[in-house]
């Protein structure tokens, strides 16, 4: 009954957007508008009614406790939420001066025929499966990652499969993502506040520096929306973190899980008991609402900043 | 003295100036007058070399500063000793009215405290008469000042080096005329210690504050020489034409 | 002092920035060094036609795979053009309406949300509406199956909880967003005498809005299409529990297998003809997503 329900609702919602705008356009363009809309808040609807049994049955608990015991029925998120934090944290230490590197050299050093070509690059990254990056993760960066610290340390500290080789894997791919933001603002720096720059003695690092606080705001709506992407990963996240789901992170040199991730790797077996699958809608909901605040953070920074 | 020799440029392939030949005497007003687009703001783009930050410009011929070639000049040297203040005033909006001027000497380490630096800047913002309108909220941001404010605050930013010329590009151009007025007698109050060299394209304003001028049309100096001269004895058709205001 | 400063800091900025694309080359070079001889050893030109070998195999390939991938990547870039482009022909050309900064705001954050929720929304769409919409769909089937033959079943039918039009949905989603703020941006960037010659030769709005002004922007749009397409070809999240995969050439109605799915999964097998496989199709759908890629780039 339900389902026929929704499938009458979103075929009466798509043919009146096609038929209002034969008869008052400005309204079928206006119902084509919240098409955006319509799609987040029926996710976070879905989510709740979803994760609403676990919620009832484990109430807030779900979200402090650690533990992941099938069999028993017992879940807890919190090395799930505590891993999201600490991969996102150091990917975006990481990608950060990365981006602004890149928009300082494209917008600074490259000759003009040049800076095509490195951006497209760095868009290519962005452009990348990212169960490719998973694979490179898995058999390349890890082993490599964990051999050189090993051979560093002189004994064996670092697992290939770690919440470092997670945080760097994101730190890459997140990059491009900080870095189209960061070259946008900096190169809208009006000529005349350069040539003020110029003109009071700066270097050309210095001029760097003033221009890079002068679109600070760019900065921070980059680096948001770059955590956004960060917290939500899925795939090459899961092939290199290890699947730690139950025990709380000591180190980064060790095994994880994020909350992303833990959906993925859990999913195809939930079905087998009564509450992982609402407890894992539990863990989208969390992972749709940091998307949903982050990125509207993020959003929020740089509209302001435009106008 | 700024001595300029077979000065030509080109942006792309525009050619902007056509072998400029320009002395300008130490210590005085020189002004450069002419009609827009004739090449005037470039020049002073060239003597302090800011032309290089645009990267379509070709320069070719000379320029001596006290008998320096600039081009071989350490950049950086060169624009502290040269400063510069520009047509829309350009303060760096971000930064406060205190960081604007402070920036300068603080970069180039020209103060060894921070007492002195203040001592400093209070007086740069002194001689551009804008200190009593905002000694009590240097914090600000400079982007919130009015126009004429901002432009007395850039001309202070350009006092802080000391600088031994200060190129001015149409200062007035986009202030009422009360503020225009007190840049007009800051100019003149400059000339005791250093060169000032201002664009005009209103000779009036050229008559009433400089002691040499120059004519510059399509990237050539038509004439220059003693203010009074050039105005009331103009050598040249094109001149006299322009300062009695028939050619714009 | 401050000359070496200069130097040294513009240095580090340059090294930083080539730092962060070297990885690009690398991974690109070890996808294709491993995966073109796991293809030559798997089967060479077979790979685009075998199914995926089990473990026990030392031949295989990505045929199944392959064709899940484009049917779906088609079906959902289609569908995300259909609703993503008037969705940014709003928030392009009618940017002054006071909903339209809701609607990009929206737009905005669609286009950054994790892709595994999209996933796990559809997936929750479809396990709520099958038990009703199956035998609507079940009838359907078998009418147009006794008029134009036994192919159709193939396309159409009672769906299982995973198929190949729930990973095309989700797919279509995540396109949605992407050619929207494309043609948001041409839109917003037609010049404004453009705009009037439009309204006045086209007489009805919709006219002027889609065809003429099309014309202008048609290039860009284009573009973003393809970009768009380049995107959901080589995504995995969203296909997790919707396509799930599947090894063999199965009817569209029932679990569907897709590239990326494979590499997901073999790359975490212990086999090592499962793991070689995995570089093979990584190189094929790499190739893909570059091919598109270039192309997009070249129409900009």
């Amino acid at each position: 009954m339900f389902g026929l329900v929704l499938l009458f609702s979103v075929v009466v919602y798509l043919l009146s957007i096609f038929l209002l705008m034969a008869i008052k356009f400005k309204w079928g363009m206006r119902l084509a508008g919240s098409i955006s809309l319509v799609v987040i808040s029926g996710m976070m609807i879905v989510f709740l009614y979803e994760a609403w049994p676990a919620l009832e049955q484990y109430g807030f608990g779900l979200l402090t406790t650690a533990g992941w015991d099938p069999p028993r029925e017992e879940y807890g998120l919190l090395p799930a939420i505590i891993g999201t934090l600490i991969t996102s944290a150091v990917a975006i230490a990481i990608a950060v001066p990365l981006a602004i590197s890149i928009a300082v050299t494209i917008n600074e050093m490259l000759p003009r025929s040049l800076r095509t070509i490195f951006a497209s690059l760095v868009d290519l990254i962005a452009a990348m499966p990212t169960v490719i990056f998973g694979l490179w993760g898995l058999f390349v960066l890890g082993p490599a990652l964990a051999d050189f610290i090993n051979t560093a340390v002189g004994e064996y500290v670092a697992a290939p499969l770690s919440l470092l080789t997670a945080s760097i894997l994101l730190a890459i791919m997140i990059t491009p993502y900080a870095a189209a933001v960061i070259r946008e603002g900096y190169a809208l720096v009006p000529k005349v506040v350069e040539e003020a720059i110029y003109s009071v003695g700066a270097t050309k690092l210095e001029a760097v520096f003033i221009k890079l606080k002068y679109v600070k705001n760019y900065i921070f709506g980059g680096l948001f929306l770059a955590l956004g992407r960060a917290m939500g990963e899925t795939v090459a996240v899961a092939m290199v973190i290890g699947g730690n789901y139950s025990r709380l992170p000591q180190s980064l040199l060790e095994s994880g899980i994020t909350l992303s991730s833990l959906i993925a790797l859990q999913f195809p077996n939930a079905a087998a008991y009564a509450y992982m699958i609402p407890v894992l809608f539990t863990a989208a909901l969390m992972v749709a609402v940091l998307g949903l605040v982050i990125n509207g953070v993020a959003i929020y920074i740089l509209y302001k900043t435009q106008i | 003295m700024i001595d300029i020799r077979g000065l030509r440029l080109w942006f792309g392939n525009l050619q902007v100036l056509n072998g400029v030949e320009l002395k300008i005497p130490k210590n005085t007003v020189f002004a450069m007058m002419g009609p827009s687009g004739s090449g005037k703001s470039t020049i002073l783009r060239v003597i302090n070399r800011l032309i290089e930050l645009y990267p379509e410009a070709k320069v070719e011929g000379e320029v001596y500063l006290d008998g320096n070639d600039i081009f071989k000049m350490d950049v950086v040297e060169l624009r502290r000793r040269v400063q510069m203040v520009f047509q829309i005033p350009n303060p760096i909006p971000n930064l406060s009215i205190f960081e604007n001027v402070a920036l300068g000497p603080k970069l180039n380490k020209l103060v060894k405290s921070k007492a002195e630096l203040f001592q400093l800047v209070k007086e740069s913002l002194e001689k551009a008469q804008l200190w009593d309108e905002v000694k009590d909220r240097l914090k600000t941001p400079a982007g919130k000042l009015s126009g004429g404010q901002q432009q007395r605050l850039c001309i202070a930013r350009a006092l802080a080096f000391n600088p031994e010329v200060v190129l001015m590009d149409e200062p007035t151009a986009n202030l009422d005329p009360e503020n225009t007025a007190k840049v007009e007698e800051l100019i003149v109050d400059m000339k005791k210690e250093r060169t000032v060299v201002v664009v005009t394209h209103y000779p009036p304003q050229a008559a009433r504050i400089s002691d040499y001028v120059a004519f510059l049309y399509k990237g050539t100096i038509v004439e220059s020489g003693a203010v009074r001269e050039v105005f009331t004895n103009p050598r040249h058709e094109l001149t006299e034409k322009y300062v009695t205001g028939k050619v714009y | 002092m401050r000359k070496q400063l200069n130097t040294v800091g513009l240095a580090l900025f340059a090294v930083l920035a080539f730092l962060a694309v070297l990885p690009l080359f690398h991974i690109i070079i070890d996808v294709y060094t491993k995966g073109i001889s796991a293809i030559v050893e798997l089967g060479g030109l077979s790979f685009l036609f075998d199914i995926p070998p089990t473990p026990y195999d030392n031949k295989g390939g990505v045929g199944p795979l392959l064709v899940g991938t484009l049917y779906m990547t088609f079906l959902g870039a289609v569908l995300g053009v259909l609703l993503g482009f008037p969705l940014g022909v709003y928030i392009g050309e009618f940017r002054k309406e006071f909903f339209a900064n809701f609607s990009r705001g929206g737009v905005n954050i669609l286009v950054e949300f994790p892709t595994i929720t999209v996933g796990l929304f559809v997936y929750a769409l479809f396990s709520i509406s099958l038990v009703d919409i199956n035998p609507m769909l079940e009838g359907i089937s078998n009418a147009l199956a006794s008029v134009a033959g036994g192919w159709v079943k193939h396309f159409i039918g009672g769906l299982s909880q995973f198929n190949a039009y729930a990973g095309a949905l989700a797919l279509a989603i995540i396109m949605i967003p992407y050619v929207a703020l494309f043609t948001a941006s041409a839109y917003a960037s037609i010049e404004q005498n453009t705009r009037e010659a439009a309204y006045a030769i086209a007489g009805r709005e919709y006219r002027a809005v889609f065809i003429v002004l099309r014309k202008a922007v048609s290039r860009a749009v284009l573009a973003a299409v393809l970009l768009g397409t380049a995107k959901i070809a080589g995504e995995t999240a969203p296909l997790l529990f919707t396509a799930f995969g599947n090894v063999y050439y199965a009817p569209f109605t029932e679990a569907t297998g897709a590239i990326p799915l494979w590499i997901w999964y073999a790359a975490q097998t212990p086999y090592e003809v499962q793991i070689a496989s995995a570089y093979g199709a990584a190189a094929v759908l790499l190739t893909i997503v570059l091919a598109i890629f270039f192309a997009a780039r070249l129409r900009q």
